[in-house]
This record gives C-alpha cells, structure tokens and sequence, in this order.
C-alpha cells in the first residue's frame, strides 16, 4: 500500500505542469523593441496605420475621405453606399454618434500611439545610432501628420505622446490640449524629420523623406497663416526640386497609375500594394471599388455630387478624364461600356485589373503631390504679397501640366496672369479643386479659406451644411467614457 | 470513465459479499427450492441482475441474463421475496410454490438510486444540489449531435441551435449568460474527460468558410448512457474556474457482466425545408425596378407587355433545395464475465442537407474495458475514435453584400433563368451585380460547385487504474487524451462569385487541438453505526491543451481541375499559422456527510491555477456548501400517506469563467504588412494593453429547491430558485481610443442571472386501464438576466459585430439595467402619405435625395426634427421570457409512443435577413412584400416606395417575436413480444420519429431557433441568412441478440 502511494506521488510529481506559457504564435511586447529588426517592423506598423485597421476599411484611402470629401461640396454618397452614417456625412446631417467620425478618431489616435511606442522604445533597441534617428524621425514624421490631421478636424484634441502605462480609469481620460500646443508639437516633430534623407533606395522608396517634412511643414504654416514659413517651406522643396528629384508629371493619370507610383510628383503616399493587409476581408486599396464597381450602371459608392463639377473643367484639361470617367473598355468583351447619370471617379480605377471587386487595386493614395506644394507655394506667396511673378508660375506651372504642354515654358496658353490679389485668391482655389478630387484636400481647404459653408448649400442633398461643420463632432462614444475632458464643439 | 468506475465500485461492493453469502446457504439443511422468472412489466423483458432476498434471511442471490434465479432454502413456504434492483421499485412478493412468474415496476428515471455527480457519483437521496438527468427518451433520437436532443428536456437549460445546416452548433446556456466578453457555454466532461466545447477548436478560419463544424457531433449519441446538467454551485464548484457556466456529464455506455448483448438499429429517412420564403416573381420584380429606375428618373427596362409575359419566372430558392436522406446505422456489441466488462460499438450517420451540396457524415466507434485484475485493483479503458464530415454553404463577400451563398440564391432575380438552353449553368445573368469580364456568378452554381468542406477526426480515451489501498479508502488515476484533428478545404471555381473574384480561389487549412488530462483521487467512504455515512474526495488534476493551425491560401488558378490539391498552381497568399499552449493544475477536495440519510451536507472546494492569467493572479478558490433535508422520512410526516417524497435543498458556491483566449494578460503584437515601394514588409503592432491583474470572472449562485413525490412518487414535483451573481466580469472595457485602443479587458462590472425552474413528472397510468403506461413530464424555466454594472463612467456601450454589412449598424446595447442581448435602434411610424406636410415630418439624417411621399418615418424621440442616433431605442431583448419542454411516453402491450413539445416565449430576434431582403435595389430580389409597396395609387402604410436606395438601419420592422413552440420529436414504435421459452431471445423494434414536424411561430424568417453568430455571448439572437431548417421523418428498427 505504501509503495502504491509513493507510485502515485510520483506519478502526480511528474504530471504537473508548468503553469508559465510563452506564447507561441504572438510576440509580446516585453520580448520586443530589442533588435534592429524590431526597431524596424515597428516603424513599419507606423506607416501602416496609414493603410490597415483589422476590422474596417483603411484610414488613407477610404475612412479620412468620408470627412475630407463626402462631407464637402462635390463628392457625395452613391446608390451603392450602404452606410446611414457615410450618407449622413454626404447630407451633412451628421451627429456625435456617426461612426465613420469615431473610427477616424480610432484609427488617427492608434497611429499615434504606434509612434509614440517607436519614439519610446526603438533608442533602446540594439539599431545603429544613424538609422535608429531615421526611424524615430520617421515615426515623428507620421505623428506630425496624423496630429495636422486631427488639430485641423476637430480643433483642439488630446495630446498624447506617450503610451499608457496604467490601466486606471482617471489615467485613461485625456484633455483636449489648445490648438497652440498641438501645433507647437507638430511643428516640432516636423522640423525633427527635417533631417530625415532627402530619398531612399529599393524597397526603402516610400518612407518619409525631408522633402515630404518640408512639404508638410509649409502645409501646416499655410493653415497657421503664418505665410512667411510656408512660403519658406515650400520654396526648400520647389527650389531644390531637381535636388530631390521632383518634378510633375507630363501625364496627369500617372499621379494614380500604379506603375508610376513613388514617381517624381510623389513626396508622400499611403502605399499600397498587391496582398497587402487592407482589412479582415479585402487585400490591398479598399478605395477603387467604391469609384468601380463593375460594367453596370448601379451607381457607385462614392459619386460627384454634382455633374457641374465635371462641368467645370475645360476638354483639353486632361484631368477632366484623369479625375472623371464617363465610361471603361471592357476588356472580355472588347466593346465599350458607358455610363448613364453622373460620371464616376477614375483616379483609383485599375483599369488593368477589371474585376467587380477591385479590391486588390495596388493603387498608392498619394498624401502630398508635388502639384499640392506648388499650389501652396501659390496660395502662400499670394496671400502675404499679392499676385507676384513667383505665384503666377508655381500657379500656371500645375496648369501648363493640365493642359498637357511644356511644364517650365512661360507663356503658355492656360498661363493666368494680370489678375488682382483676389482674383488669384479664386484662381488658385479653383485649380485645387480640379487638381486634388478624391485627394482628401477638398475639406481642408475649405476651411482653411473658411468657404465651406458657402461652398456647400447650394449643392443638391448637402443644403444641410452650417458653420459647425466646419469642425468635426467629438465622438459621442468618447464623451460617454470622459464628458469633462472631451468637452464638445460648437453645434453638436 | 471516472464514473463508470464509481458506478462498478459501488456495485462491487454490494454484489460481492452477497454472492458469498448465497454460496454459504447452499451447504446448509434444505427445505425448498425455487425457480423464477423476472421480467419488465411494461415490455415483458426479463430482467437481469434483480437482487433477490428472502425476508427476514440473509439468503439472497441475483437474477441471470434471462431473468432466471435459483434459490435453495431452509425455509417453508410460504415466504417472503424482497425484489429490487436499479430503475425498478422494490416489491415484496409472497411465493407459495416454484416456479413463480415475477413483474417489476420501472420507475421513472429521477427516482433511480445513483446519480452522476463531478468526480463521483451520489445517491440522489443524499444529493444537496440541482442535478438533473436527461430523460433516455429524448436521448434516443436519430440526431447529429446529443446536444441537438437537450432542447426541452430538463429545465434550465436552453438550446439554440446556429442554423438548420447538418452538423451544424447549437449554442446552450445554463440558467443564463453570466458573461460579457467571455463564453458562456457549459463545461462537458465525457467519460471524465473535462472538454471545453469551443467550435472554433475545428475551424482553420479563412474568409469563406461559413459556419463552423459542431464538435460535439464526434460524440455519437447512440452511445451515450446518460446525461447529467449540473446547474448550482454545490454540483458545479468541483469543477471550480470552469463551472460557472454549467457542466453537463455525458457517460458513454459500458459492459455489462455475463451477457453477450448484441444489438442493431438503423434508421433512414429523410427531410424537407420546413418553410420557404416568399419572394418576388418575375413579373413581379421587373415591375419593381421599373418603379426604382422611375425613382431614379431613368427610364423603364420593361414594357408592359414585356411584364405580361414574364410570369413567374425562376424559383431560385426551390431550385436550390432538395429532399436530404438521412441514414444512422449502430451496431453495439456488450458483455463481460467476472473480471471483464466490454462494449464496443460501431455507428454511421450521413445526413444530406436540403441546400444542395451540403451534408454531414460520421463514421464512430467506441471501445470501453474494465478488467478486475485482482480483488482491489481494476484497470479500464474508454476509447472513442470518431471521423465527421461537413459540407456546408460558404460565406461571401459579393457586391450584393450577401453574407453567404445562401443568400445570393434568395437574391438572385426571378426574371433570369437558372440554366441556358443547352441546360449548362447560365453565366450571363442579366442583372447579376458582379459582373467580372463578362461573366457573371450562378447562384445555383456557386452552391454545386465550390467545396467548403470540414473533416475532423477526434480521439477520445482515457485509462484509469482504481486501487483499494484498505476498505474504504481507494486511490484512483485517470489519464487521457482527447486529440482533435481539422483539416478544411475549400475550393471556389472561376465561375464562381469568390473565383471571380479571385481568379479562382482555394485554400486548405489544418487545425489540431490536442488536450491531455491525468487526474489522482483519493476517495474515503465511511459508514460509522448505520447512521453516519462519510464520503470524502481528494484529488488533483492537471490538463494542459496544445492548439496548432495553419492555413494557406492561393487565388488565380489557370485551371479549376485540382482544386485545393495544388495550391501552388495559383499565386500563394501569405500563409498562416498561429499555436497556443494553455495549462490549469487543480487541487480538489469534498465532503459528503448524510446523517440517516436524512440530512446530507455537500461542501466543495477547488483550486485553479490557470496559465491565463499572470502569476500574481494564477490561483482561484472555488468553494461550494449545500444541504439538504429529506423530509418526508422524518416521523411527523409519516402520517401523511400522500406525501410519499418530499425533500428540500439549498446551496451556495462559487464558480468561474476563464473563457476569454490565450495570454489575454500580455500585451500581445500581431504582425500584419505594409509595403514600400510595392515590397511588402512585415509589421509589428501591439493589439492590446497589457493587465497584469487579470484574473477569474467569479460567479456566487445561491440556490434554493425542493422535490415533491406523491402518491407513491407517481407524481414528482421539483422546484428551483436561483440567484446567480457574477462579478469581476471579464469584460472588454471600451476606452477612450485616444490611446490606441478601443478596449481593455479588464475585471470589471457584475451581471445578474435569477430564475425559477420548475419540472413536473406524472406517472398518468401505471398499467392500469388496459396496461397503459402513461408518463407526463412538464419543465418550465424562467431566467432573469441584467447587467448591474459595467466600468466607472460607463453605463453603455456598443459592440461591434465582427464583421460584415451590420457591423456599421451597431443593433446591440449593453446597457446597465438591461440584460444581454438587447437590441437597439430606431422605431418605425409608417410611410410618408400624399399630402402629409414633410416640413413637420422628422427627416433621418441618412437620407441623401428629397424626402417625400412614400417614404418611411421613423420616431423622433428628442423631438428635435431630425431622426438621428439619438433618437434609438430599446426595441427588445434576446433572451426569452421562459422556455418550456411537455413529453409523453406512452406504452400499450407492445406499442410505444413519445411526443415533445418545446418552446420558448417572449424572445426577441434581430431579423437581419428580413432587412436586407427589404432592400430593394435595380439587381436583387426581394421578398414579395415589396409588390405591396407604396404608390400613388397604393398608399400602404407598411412598404416604402420603391428606391435604389439600399440604406440598412436596425428598426423595430426587423425586430420580431421569437417566440415559439414545436413538436420538437414525435415517436411511434412497436416492440416485437418476446418469447420465454424459447433458448433464443430476440428483441425487435420498428419505429418511426419525426423531428420539427409542427411549429407554432408568429416569427417571419426561416426558423426561430437561429442564432447566426453561434456561440457569441453578445450575438445572440440574429437571423442574417442561416441555412434553413428542416423538417424530417425517419423510419427504424431494432433489433437486440
């Protein structure tokens, strides 16, 4: 009997067992940001919250644009939007509680707590001192953007520069900081970035450069009014173009083509690729399929809101068909397929790639084009010293490109000249318009010239438009969790 | 298997001295000899194994497998027989002369002496908490899974099964959902080996896979004994940090000694759709998109004539159903002698889906051995070895945004026709929306020609070895392993919505989930002078769980001939793989003490230490204390001749839930890529904050009961009250996503279950009235469920579904005050007339276009003018009212009969299927209430205009009544008579059984047991394309040697 027990004692000795699991299939994150290549992949999760989010479309590319674009005065919700909330952003009868307002938020903020986890950690990583800086500046890079994104959205918002350590209720409630101290911050991480290389080789093309830090830097002094810096920005970019190597496309379709991207005109682009994570269920750019939707004159998701805007571009202009498109060659039967109604978006069309879906589009979203600095080398220099020689040329040198003739020959016949202060003012607003449809500019700008309102009422389904749209809602499902720290805006 | 050692244990220790005894007698001085025979009263069987004493002597013996016994005597007669033996009652019977004919009684199965507890069995006289037995009736249906049969046979326990697909899960809670975030599906132990029923544990994922396997159905029912639900705390706290969602015992049948029973039943049958939906026609719907283009103020695709002509067109739906064939064969084959018991059997079952290509199959077998290999040592073994087969309808991700394959047929447009004039499928539908290089998918074809197939193979077994160290006290191990192989394949050809998509799309994936248990007790039973009897367990178990899956993936396929046999003849998609590990190490201790075996007191206590959670917080302590009090022995109520039974129970423990995934206490990153330049590169990002502090949701439960017999327990009565009250909730706190996240999992918030339960079993005739036997079993339950609390300054929140169309519609509120599963969203107020002033009418803020005649209204509940999401509200909740099960068993001489009635009242169901099939657009069909849309001419108040306009929000409409009630088995049998005198026995049975024959519903969709996000705590209660039900007849026999 004794023997048995002892047995069995030994038995229960050698079952036991350990009760500390290493996960097997997931790294956490006490065992990274040790290596170079962790250094690395976690400034490539920066980047990629440009582009991916699990369970939902991506930020770039799909959700920012329902805020930049539908809630503006030509783009719309089509037929095939089935989303209350995205045709509510359309109708501009939006609440606190849209969805589409709150994963922006979601998705703008993980971006940020992806940089801040790379500024925090990646200096303890065993990475060679040069490219730990480059990965810090670029993740500061990326900060700055999404903050420029946020600050200009919803004014002022929370300032976060750090990870939360406590999962305690009061430390998980943020402030909205001033929009002061937001942009000082920005500010900051940009003129950081501003020493990030000039350009990259092989697979490293499409990771945030100086010109992109500059570039982005005269876009947040455009909007602080402070013209004197954007200007200065905007000519260390455009006066050392060759430097950087940028230039604008002969052909305005190239901005979009995929076998162009990070071309010449590209200072800064959410990337996309084939296979790409995109969400839980679509590959690669979600955005095509909402401008395509298959041979069928079912309307698309996304649609002009208005054909005049089609209206507004000369024929010769070629972004009239580099934007619009009124009709494909439909490749398995060689005939051509066109539209009734309004005409469709065309930029992020794959028209090498027709399926229904279009979901695996490798179709880049370009953030910053080189047109977009020149325009606001254009706006910068008109505002603060009226209609000079140097606003005229960055101004025309976009135009020449549109109307397909030689970039750098003065002159030419879509030049503008000879208009006063104001009437540049307009010139220079039109032109971004026809320049950036679907570029996720169009709500920026128009607040920044504070034209929203007036831009959008008398559009057909938008007459909802008033000026607390002008600011996004705080999301209501935040304010249920911290009513005092996210206090509202205006209107909601 | 640990209980049919305790089920052998204890009928070893009453046997064996008995045997001896008889032996003893046979030398004495004797005066008379007896033969006789046993049999059953009702079927006339001979009953083996009646224990047989003449009164007043210690001279006893037992009844062989023919029923037959032999007893010599010192005695004269006349004399006195005492006759008793499990699930019969005693009787007492004068013997003149031999031979002498016996009858016994069966009674019903809750009065049976032993009951199957956690780690044990009990006498259910001595029991303390609510255990109840699954009536064999409902047990011997031809089902694909045991769990399928629970529905409406004991209280307390609601069945709900996903979808009317073969082999499809069914989703079961115990007295309530006590979870958030968490599971809530009961603990299954099978043969003593603890298994936690998660279907994910047989899916390698991938975007189309459909609905998961149940893996539950690799347990063949045919072979099941008993089932035992162990519903409070003083049943369930022994099985600690995994009890507080209820545990249910299946023990599978064993050998039985000196008898070699041999026995066949097969039954075949087959089933139809229960329901179709009404759809549109033809003529019909191309009426209805002239009237959308009109909307548009397009012009009309069809003439008048054209319309005239058109008739009703292609049945889409029909066309995608079938007669399914049913098939279940089951030989078993058990016996033993005196050191070995044996049963072995074998079973297949192949049930054909009413959707075209769809099925499920088992091939089973089961071995279970017991071998005495001396007087206090036994060793046994329990093997089941199963292959399960699923076929079943794929989910999509179409620009008709159906979810599934299933859906897209009911979408399809009736004006096009299914094959083309050379009868091969039609690919040029004309108002398909996924049109792809001029081709467009055949709904009919998706079906017959994607394969989405699952097979898993399971191996189920344990060895125990059982040792008497001295009377009383026995030393047990019990080791095993349960290993459960998935392989998945799935192959969507170019024609195909997903291969069209895709260029062809195939993907396999492999899931192994491989368990493995030993478990050591220690067991002392001690009777101290008749009066006080002792039973105290020790043991400690360990069970660690290894999970492996893998899945690859390729798209583009120049062929369709290999299908997912050759993966790398297309273009490879990034592979997946993912692995976990998970350990809990258990203490477990339980006292049983019965004074008179009229106060019995059960305490309980185990202690987990689960590799969930951090080593701060890695043990949980599970207690549990019950009593209870047999009343009706006390002397007082002797008088009362009625009261035949009477005993009354209360219970409190506590119980717990770790079902919430792997390494949820570590901030874990998952990799995904981004791409630079068109290189993609691999990304690493944190998915969650780390919580340290994580540890056990608890759950207190208060129980208190009683359990009536009158009229010589003819009629029983048991009645259950509970208190249930989790806290610690492991619960996805929402945060602010201000810092990177939308939620923490946190312990944090309470929940509330309470409820009533009530079971009713009368013994209606008794052989009486011509020898009808007539059983009535009644069961009632009501469960109250609400949330107390959630997280400081959080009174609600939204979950989001996982994904798909309704995951931007949010129709689900957690709400405190409210229970789980409560839908949210707008109240509908009719449709904008002719006339109404639209200035006064509030515009929802969705819409886009002129707000306008024809159009519907919703309630503006804020009154501001605008319906906007402030303006939702509580529209109804999941979970129902109460649930109710009413059986008959009914028997005449050979003749038998079993009828169940089951339903549930007053749940809600979210018919999200009906919403989007009120959708109309220029190339979906929709259901044919949409001809009664409004019109100028036909100004309903029900159906909006006509409008390409496919806005979905979640209102009261799609709101509807789940409540129910359903001839859920009806059974009609007649069992051969048996003849005595013959050497040879042979029983046989011819049957036949329906299932789901009628059904009492006011709910518009397919079937209102659905539940389209399985076994989802928060889900509950969604209709969005579930395969649908069937009702089916099957014809049987069997035949026992």
């Amino acid at each position: 009997m004794k023997k048995s027990i002892i047995y069995l004692s030994l038995v229960v000795a050698t079952a036991c067992n350990k009760l500390d699991v290493t996960p097997q299939g997931s790294i956490s994150s006490d065992q990274f940001y040790q290596t170079e290549s962790d250094a690395i992949s976690a400034v490539n999760a920066v980047y990629g919250s440009l582009t991916y989010d699990p369970s939902d479309q991506s930020l770039y590319g799909r959700n920012l644009y329902f805020l930049t674009d539908m809630g503006t005065d030509y783009a719309a919700a089509g037929a095939s939007a089935i989303n209350a909330n995205v045709r509510a952003i359309s109708a501009l009868s939006y609440d606190a509680n849209n969805d589409r307002v709150a994963l922006a938020w979601k998705q703008i903020y993980r971006g940020i707590d992806r940089a801040n986890l790379a500024i925090d950690n990646v200096p303890s990583s065993s990475t060679p001192d040069a490219e730990k800086t480059r990965l810090i500046n670029e993740s500061k890079f990326i900060r700055a953007l999404l903050y420029f994104d946020a600050v200009q959205l919803w004014g002022p918002v929370p300032l976060v520069l750090h990870e939360s350590e406590s999962l305690d209720a009061n430390s998980l409630k943020s402030t909205r900081s001033s929009r002061d101290s937001v942009y000082k911050q920005i500010i900051a991480d940009l003129t950081d970035a501003l020493a990030l290389p000039s350009a990259y080789s092989g697979s490293d093309i499409g990771r945030a450069t100086s010109g992109a830090a500059n570039s982005l830097l005269a876009k947040v002094y455009l909007v602080r009014k402070d013209y004197t810096n954007a200007i200065k920005y905007a000519k260390a970019v455009v006066d050392n173009r060759t430097t950087y190597g940028y230039d604008l496309f002969t052909n305005f379709y190239d901005a979009f083509n995929p076998a162009t991207k990070n071309g010449k005109e590209h200072i800064f682009s959410a990337q996309f690729s084939k296979g790409q994570s995109g969400s839980s269920s679509n590959t690669g750019n979600t955005f095509p399929a909402c401008s395509f939707n298959g041979f069928t004159q079912v309307e698309t998701a996304d649609i002009v809101s208005d054909v005049s805007f089609y209206n507004l571009y000369d024929n010769t202009d070629q972004r009239k068909k580099g934007s619009y498109s009124y009709g494909y060659l439909n490749p398995s039967t060689s005939s051509y397929f066109a539209y009734t109604g309004k005409p469709r978006f065309r930029k992020y069309v794959d028209t090498t790639y027709f399926t229904s879906l279009q979901s695996y589009a490798p179709i880049n979203f370009p953030i910053i084009r080189y047109a977009d600095v020149l325009l606001v080398l254009a706006e910068a220099i008109n505002e603060q010293s009226g209609p000079t020689s140097d606003a005229y040329e960055a101004l025309n040198e976009v135009r020449r490109r549109a109307y397909g003739l030689p970039i750098y020959t003065s002159g030419s016949t879509a030049d503008l000249s000879g208009l006063s202060q104001d009437q540049l003012r307009q010139a220079i607003r039109k032109e971004r318009l026809l320049e950036f449809v679907q570029e996720g500019q169009r709500w920026f700008d128009l607040v920044r010239w504070g034209t929203l309102v007036s831009a959008t009422q008398n559009i057909t389904g938008k007459t909802g438009v008033t000026a607390k749209d002008t600011l996004y809602p705080i999301p209501q499902s935040l304010r249920d969790l911290n009513p005092d720290g996210l206090w509202q805006n205006g209107g909601y | 298997m640990k209980i049919k050692i305790w089920t052998f244990s204890l009928l070893l220790t009453i046997l064996i001295p008995h045997l001896t005894n008889a032996q003893e007698v046979n030398k004495a001085v004797i005066n008379s000899e007896l033969n006789g025979l046993i049999v059953d009263q009702t079927t006339k069987n001979p009953l083996e194994g009646v224990n047989i004493v003449i009164k007043g002597t210690t001279n006893q013996t037992v009844s062989d497998d023919k029923g037959v016994f032999h007893l010599k005597t010192g005695q004269k007669f006349p004399y006195v027989l005492q006759l008793s033996l499990v699930g019969y009652k005693t009787a007492e019977i004068k013997v003149d002369e031999s031979p002498v004919n016996i009858e016994l009684i069966p009674v019903s199965q809750n009065l049976t002496d032993v009951v199957v507890v956690g780690y044990g069995t009990q006498r259910r006289k001595d029991l303390t908490g609510s255990v109840v037995s699954v009536p064999k009736e409902n047990l011997q249906q031809p089902v694909a899974s045991f769990d399928n049969a629970l529905a409406g046979a004991v209280t307390g326990v609601q069945v709900t099964q996903s979808s009317g697909q073969p082999g499809a899960s069914s989703s079961i809670r115990i007295r309530g959902g006590n979870s958030i975030t968490g599971s809530n599906e009961p603990l299954y132990v099978i043969d003593g080996f603890i298994v936690y029923n998660d279907n994910s544990s047989a899916s390698a994922g991938g975007a189309y896979s459909g609905a998961s396997l149940n893996v539950l159905s690799t347990v063949n029912p045919g072979d099941i004994e008993s089932v035992e639900v162990l519903k409070d705390a003083s049943a369930t706290a022994i099985y600690g940090s995994r009890g507080a969602n209820g545990v249910i015992i299946i023990t599978t049948q064993k050998g039985k000694k000196n008898k070699d029973v041999v026995s066949y039943q097969g039954t075949y049958g087959w089933q139809e759709i229960r329901k179709k939906l009404p759809l549109l026609n033809a003529k019909q719907w191309a009426s209805l998109r002239n009237d959308i283009t009109g909307s548009l103020g397009s012009s009309a695709a069809f003439t008048q004539d054209q319309i005239d002509q058109l008739g009703a067109g292609t049945d889409w739906q029909s066309a995608a159903l079938r007669k399914g064939q049913i098939q279940n064969h089951q030989i078993s084959i058990n016996g033993g002698d005196n050191k070995t018991r044996y049963a072995i059997s074998g079973n297949y079952f192949s049930q054909d889906g009413i959707v075209l290509n769809t099925g499920f199959k088992r091939y089973s077998s089961r071995i279970n051995l017991e071998r005495t290999v001396s007087n206090n040592f036994k060793i046994g073994v329990n093997l089941i070895g199963a292959h399960v087969e699923q076929s079943g309808i794929t989910s999509t991700t179409g620009n008709n945004l159906a979810p599934n394959s299933w859906v897209q047929i009911l979408e399809a447009t009736p004006v096009d026709s299914i094959f083309t004039s050379d009868g091969s499928y039609n690919y040029a539908l004309k108002y398909s929306p996924n049109l792809t290089n001029g081709i467009t998918p055949n709904p009919i074809a998706d079906l017959t020609e994607t394969t989405n197939k699952t097979s898993t193979n399971r191996i189920l077994g344990n060895f125990y070895a059982e040792y008497k160290i001295f009377d009383g006290l026995v030393a047990k191990l019990n080791a095993g392993a349960d290993l459960l192989n998935t392989k998945q394949n799935y192959y969507a050809p170019y024609k195909t919505t997903v291969g069209l998509a895709n260029g062809g799309y195939g993907q396999v994936g492999t899931v192994n989930v491989n368990s493995w248990q030993s478990e050591y007790t220690l067991n002392y039973t001690k009777t101290i002078q008749n009066d006080h009897f002792l039973n105290v367990l020790v043991g400690y178990t360990t069970q660690k769980s290894n999970g492996e899956l893998s899945r690859a993936t390729a798209t583009n396929f120049p062929s369709d001939l290999t299908t997912f046999n050759s993966l790398q003849s297309g273009t490879a998609s990034l592979p997946y793989s993912d692995a976990y590990k998970t350990v809990l190490n258990s203490y477990l201790g339980r006292v049983n003490y019965s004074y008179l075996h009229r106060y019995n007191l059960t305490a309980s206590l185990r202690a987990d230490g689960s590799s969930r959670f951090s080593s701060s917080n890695r043990w949980g302590y599970f207690p549990s204390v019950g009593f209870s009090w047999n009343a009706s022995d006390e002397s007082f109520l002797q008088p009362v001749k009625a009261i035949s039974n009477l005993k009354f129970r209360a219970s409190y423990g506590a119980t717990g839930n770790q079902e919430i995934g792997n390494y949820q206490f570590l901030s874990l990153l998952s990799p995904f890529n981004y791409s630079f330049n068109g290189s993609l590169v691999t990304a690493y990002a944190p998915q969650n904050l780390a919580n340290a502090n994580l540890k056990w949701e608890k759950t207190k439960q208060f129980n208190v009961g009683f359990d009536l017999g009158l009229l010589k327990n003819r009629v029983n009565l048991t009645a259950d009250y509970y208190v249930k009250k989790t806290s610690d909730l492991l619960l996805n706190v929402p945060i602010e996503t201000t810092f990177g996240y939308s939620s923490v999992l946190q312990n944090i918030g309470e929940v509330q279950n309470k409820g009533l339960e009530l079971a009713l079993n009368v013994q209606v005739l008794e052989g009486g009235w011509n020898s009808v036997h007539w059983n009535t079993a009644v069961n009632f339950s009501l469960n109250r469920n609400k949330v107390l609390s959630l997280a400081p300054s959080l009174d609600q929140f939204f979950p989001t579904l996982p994904s798909g169309t309704l995951q931007v519609l949010n129709p689900i509120i957690v709400s405190v005050g409210q229970p789980l599963g409560t839908f949210y969203g707008y109240q509908t107020d009719g449709i904008m007339q002719t006339g109404d002033d639209v200035s006064t009418i509030a515009k929802p803020s969705w819409i886009t276009t002129n707000y306008q005649a024809g159009d519907r209204k919703y309630v503006d509940q804020d009154g501001n003018g605008v319906v906007n999401a402030n303006d939702r509200a509580v529209l109804g909740n999941a979970q129902p009212k109460f649930i109710y099960g009413f059986s008959n068993t009914l028997s005449y001489k050979g003749f038998d009969l079993f009828v169940l009635l089951q339903g549930s009242y007053g749940n809600k169901i979210y018919n999200a299927l009906k919403q989007q099939l009120e959708i109309t657009t220029l190339s979906t069909n929709v259901l044919a209430n949409q001809a009664g849309r409004w019109t100028t001419t036909n100004p309903s108040n029900d159906v909006p205009r006509a409008t390409s306009s496919p806005v979905a929000v979640v209102s009261d409409r799609n709101i509807e009544s789940g409540s129910y009630a359903r001839i859920k088995t009806l059974t009609v049998g007649y069992t051969f008579p048996v003849r005595l005198t013959s050497s040879k026995t042979i029983d046989l049975r011819v049957f036949a059984t329906g299932q789901n024959l009628f059904t009492w519903t006011k709910y518009s969709g397919y079937d209102p047991e659905v539940n389209s996000f399985e076994q989802t705590s928060l889900y509950q209660g969604i209709d969005y394309g579930a395969y649908p039900s069937a009702k089916n007849y099957n014809f049987g026999l069997k035949a026992t040697f």
